[in-house]
């Protein structure tokens, strides 16, 4: 068993600005989640749902693990 | 300050103005029949409700003439999992709160008004505690 406590991280800061410098609002908008639920991930203050770190994955035409992952 | 801290702020201070008018309405609640305690309590939890509309609808209005945009207030998964936090922990407020106040009017031979004013005012503080705990969380 597993009992470490795993911090994920996440690229979607780096990504949002490699996507034509997308705005918070304009990921927030593209994956059905309010603006400060971003800035919440970005800062790693919040671990989004599987199924929401899916839809920003396909947000960034990315695979799941380039988005998120366990430094 | 964004919209969701600005909305539980509005219902933290509805909450706390109702409960002051209670209070004040209650000063002779010994000397008040078990009907005028119940009609001030109800009127009470009515007056919260329409005071954090109308706090809703002002602190909407004045951040909207202050940033100069309109900010939509949607729900998510965050929401819905703070919402969660906070309903759990005023849950367990509420909870201990009714066994006390039973446990102490049983005990101490209390009269019927004092337990319902204490079961109200337990949900109100449980609420705005839970509120607080919201606004940790979105900050």
């Amino acid at each position: 068993m597993i009992k470490k406590k795993i911090h994920i991280e996440n690229a979607v800061r780096k990504l949002r600005f490699n996507s034509d410098e997308m705005t918070q609002q304009g990921l927030a908008e593209l994956v059905g989640v309010s603006r400060q639920t971003i800035v919440a991930i970005e800062k790693y203050k919040y671990t989004p749902s599987l199924d929401l770190a899916f839809k920003i994955a396909l947000a960034f035409d990315r695979e799941i693990q380039e988005v998120f992952f366990i430094n | 300050m964004n919209i969701k801290i600005r909305n539980t702020l509005a219902e933290i201070i509805g909450a706390l103005i109702a409960m002051t008018w209670m209070w004040l309405q209650l000063a002779e609640a010994s000397i008040m029949t078990i009907e005028s305690v119940s009609k001030v309590l109800a009127q009470g939890i009515g007056i919260s409700i329409i005071l954090i509309i109308i706090l809703h609808i002002v602190f909407n209005i004045l951040s909207s003439i202050i940033s100069g945009q309109y900010e939509k207030d949607i729900d998510d998964e965050r929401d819905k999992i703070y919402e969660l936090y906070a309903l759990q922990l005023s849950s367990v407020i509420f909870g201990i709160s009714i066994v006390t106040t039973l446990v102490l009017m049983g005990w101490f031979n209390l009269s019927i008004n004092t337990g319902l004013i204490a079961i109200t005012f337990a949900g109100f503080i449980g609420s705005i505690i839970s509120l607080f705990l919201k606004i940790y969380l979105y900050r």
